[in-house]
């Protein structure tokens, strides 16, 4: 149901082309979603659970990646929206879910965590798209605090390398003034528990991402022919295109049970799995996507075709909240030194 | 094979190393713009061609210095180490010209493609001739003493630049299809040309697609026989696919310096791993640089390049493609950012290397065939 309404949505909001994204009626989209009651997922019912699970958040953010749909569901309806409601503020979070504004996070240098202010000087509104703030956390005596900072000052539009996502800079430092204290202080095992959800929708971002590049280049094997046959009858491209299903049907089955995870096990299984789908969805995101280039042969080289659009989008994604390099180190961390 | 110098071969690349360290124009990397870039290097082509720099192994009556090709290795070898601009590519279409032209063709279009002059690109392509060149369309119908084209090439790279075009066009359709293509040298200011430009993933116009409308051409434009245009354009992949000409040792090496710098500006050359992985992409590069000289001395002992293109061809992708990898892992979430957006670009760059000049599948292919694998 979930599946067919992202599917639906993505079908008419996602780019078949780069220059569709100066065209595309992203607004139109953003209703569509709140009417399908899609972004308020991480908002809470009445008894303080979540609306939705972690694994309908993911099949959203699975079916938006495939569309590359170029809306900030990540940023504002399940980053922010969580945040906010583990802090407490429910309004704010109802708020969101509304549609009306759009609020994201703010990353580090390195887009590799949340930012900490006022530590961090360059810091990254990610995912901005329509959003007038972005959350952060400082850090006080009780844990972390949530504080919401207006995207209005100081912050300006960065060349990213994905085209689907606003990317908003600050060379900082972010005046403490300008930082708005948001719900109450959140304990540090709130603070993993959205690490893992943070984690699990990303990495449903990339598998989708890469499971709709890999059916648009398995169906342009059924079109394209060279020396009078179909490319896809022969054996070198049936491997590359098998090869690249593996990679993404492994990131799929390692990200559907971070997913379930995420409401389901106590959190530090929730994190290690979520970290696990992370490494496996960043390891071959790369990988993937280029070989669906490489399979398009030279049109998959132009600016003009989607297939670099695909490969924009999961780079930056590998990167959001650390690649496969963070998230090992920290697999090797509880594994080996159990911490 | 010798790797040592010969005492000739020793002495030229000092002065080669001097006359470069004089030469090179001071932050000439540092330009962005497009246009800019292309007038850089095709000043550098004039430069190197007064010093004696290009074609070197060329017949002295055409152009050249009547050298061995081992003299271009160094050249590429020192460009590389002392980050020179980018070494002209003229090789591998000034070899169809060499091999297949008329005295009187040589002596016309030789001598103004090596001195830069005049710049060539290559119209083989089209939107359903790719990886199956032979099956091309556009045609060439002889109309007393010219040949009238028509038909739409793709990824004629440099097109929008270049001067003129090595163009295969099918001059009988009524033959098997390798056998009816005749090769062309046309000028790209010939009424009936136009070009647009093709911007690839990396948000450079790299290529182009030319359409050709009732062009014009002499009859003594046509390079070789006519039919025999296939073998023209395999010769040209052929030297095309050799990295020695086409400067890639040279781009390479100082890609790798600029890597290695990445490195050490971010504290990372303490890392094992990041050592591990500079050392790697080293190793790849001299492999290549190796296998390269293996065929230039092959080539100096007179046999043209075979098969063995392919494998260049394959290493070449590879060291290429890794190294943009490695940036990419060393500039981390940079690279996403915009702050090193250059470096994005040169990632997109390298993915057509798999591409053009034949696919990485298509050179497998051909290895298999070498290899006489059964088919
Ligand atoms: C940046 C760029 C610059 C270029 N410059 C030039 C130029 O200057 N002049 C020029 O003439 N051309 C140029 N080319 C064209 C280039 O040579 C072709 O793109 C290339 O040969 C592939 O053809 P294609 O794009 O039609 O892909 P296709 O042939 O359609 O290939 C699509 C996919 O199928 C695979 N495939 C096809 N046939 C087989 C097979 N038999 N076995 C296994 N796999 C197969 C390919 O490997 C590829 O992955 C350029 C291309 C690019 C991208």
């Amino acid at each position: 149901m979930l599946k067919d309404v992202a599917a639906q949505i993505a079908g008419s909001a996602g780019p078949s082309n780069p220059s569709d994204l100066n065209t595309l009626d992203r607004a139109a989209a953003w209703r569509s979603l709140a009417q399908a009651g899609l972004l308020a997922l991480r908002t809470r019912d009445d008894d303080g659970r979540p609306v939705g699970s972690g694994v309908e958040v993911a099949v959203v953010a699975e079916g938006l990646g495939a569309g590359l749909v170029p809306v900030p569901y990540l940023g504002s309806a399940v980053l922010a929206t969580e945040l906010l409601a583990l802090a407490g503020a429910h309004d704010e979070a109802e708020a969101l879910s509304e549609g009306d504004t759009r609020t994201t996070v703010l990353l580090d240098r390195d887009l590799s965590a949340l930012a900490v202010l006022p530590g961090d000087q360059t810091v990254y509104a990610w995912d901005a798209d329509g959003a007038a703030d972005a959350l952060a956390l400082t850090a006080g005596p009780d844990g972390h605090q949530v504080v919401r900072v207006s995207l209005d000052t100081g912050f300006a539009p960065a060349a990213g390398s994905d085209l689907t996502r606003t990317l908003l800079r600050s060379d900082g430092p972010i005046d403490g003034a300008r930082l708005t204290p948001v719900g109450s202080p959140l304990s540090a095992e709130a603070l993993l528990r959205w690490e893992a959800l943070a984690l699990t929708v990303i990495s449903a971002d990339i598998v989708g991402v890469m499971r709709a590049a890999v059916a648009r280049a398995v169906a342009y094997t059924k079109e394209r022919v060279q020396y009078g046959v179909l490319i896809g009858s022969f054996q070198a491209v049936q491997h590359l295109c098998a090869e690249a299903y593996v990679q993404a049907e492994a990131s799929a089955s390692a990200t559907n049970y971070a997913a379930w995870a995420v409401d389901e096990l106590d959190v530090a299984e929730a994190l290690l799995a979520a970290r696990t789908a992370k490494t496996q969805a960043a390891l071959v995101a790369r990988e993937v996507t280029e070989t669906v280039m490489q399979v398009f042969g030279g049109i998959g080289q132009t600016y003009e075709h989607i297939a670099h659009v695909h490969t924009r989008r999961a780079l930056t994604d590998r990167q959001v909240l650390g690649d496969e390099g963070v998230q090992l180190v920290r697999i090797a961390d509880v594994r080996l030194t159990g911490e | 094979m010798d790797y040592r110098d010969t005492p000739e071969e020793a002495e030229f690349r000092a002065t080669l190393r001097e006359w470069l360290t004089a030469t090179i124009p001071a932050g000439w990397d540092k330009i962005e713009d497009e246009e800019e870039s292309v007038r850089l290097r095709k000043d550098w082509h004039r430069t190197l061609y007064r010093a004696g720099y290009v074609g070197m192994s060329w017949p002295v009556e055409y152009g050249g210095r009547g050298l061995s090709p081992v003299y271009d290795a160094i050249l590429n070898e020192e460009s590389g180490n002392l980050g020179a601009p980018p070494l002209p590519s003229v090789g591998y279409i000034g070899r169809a010209i060499f091999m297949y032209a008329s005295e009187e063709q040589k002596r016309r279009f030789l001598p103004p493609l090596l001195s830069g002059e005049a710049s060539w690109c290559q119209g083989f392509s089209e939107p359903e001739a790719g990886s199956d060149l032979a099956s091309l369309r556009t045609a060439a119908r002889l109309d007393g003493d010219h040949y009238v084209v028509n038909g739409q090439k793709m990824w004629t790279s440099g097109g929008q630049y270049a001067d003129w075009c090595l163009l295969l066009a099918r001059t009988d359709p009524d033959v098997p299809k390798h056998k009816g293509i005749s090769a062309f040298l046309v000028s790209m200011t010939e009424p009936g040309v136009t070009v647009r430009p093709i911007v690839i993933a990396s948000g450079e116009a790299e290529t182009a697609e030319v359409f050709w409308d009732d062009v014009r051409i002499p009859v003594e434009q046509r390079l070789g026989a006519p039919g025999e245009g296939w073998r023209i354009a395999m010769t040209t992949v052929a030297y095309e696919r050799g990295p020695a000409d086409i400067g890639f040792i040279a781009n390479y090496r100082r890609t790798l310096r600029k890597v290695e710098g990445l490195a050490a500006e971010r504290g990372l050359l303490e890392k094992e791993e990041v050592r591990k992985a500079l050392a790697r992409a080293y190793v790849r590069g001299e492999v290549l640089r190796l296998n390269c000289m293996e065929q230039l001395s092959m080539r100096v002992s007179g046999r043209a390049p075979g098969p063995e293109g392919s494998v260049a061809k394959l290493l070449w992708a590879d060291a290429e493609q890794s190294l943009q990898h490695l940036a990419m892992d060393i500039l981390g979430a940079d690279e996403m950012t915009g702050v090193a957006a250059g470096w994005l670009s040169s990632y997109f760059t390298s993915r057509p290397v798999s591409v053009y000049g034949g696919s990485a599948q298509i050179q497998k292919n051909i290895i298999a065939r070498m290899l006489d694998m059964p088919r």
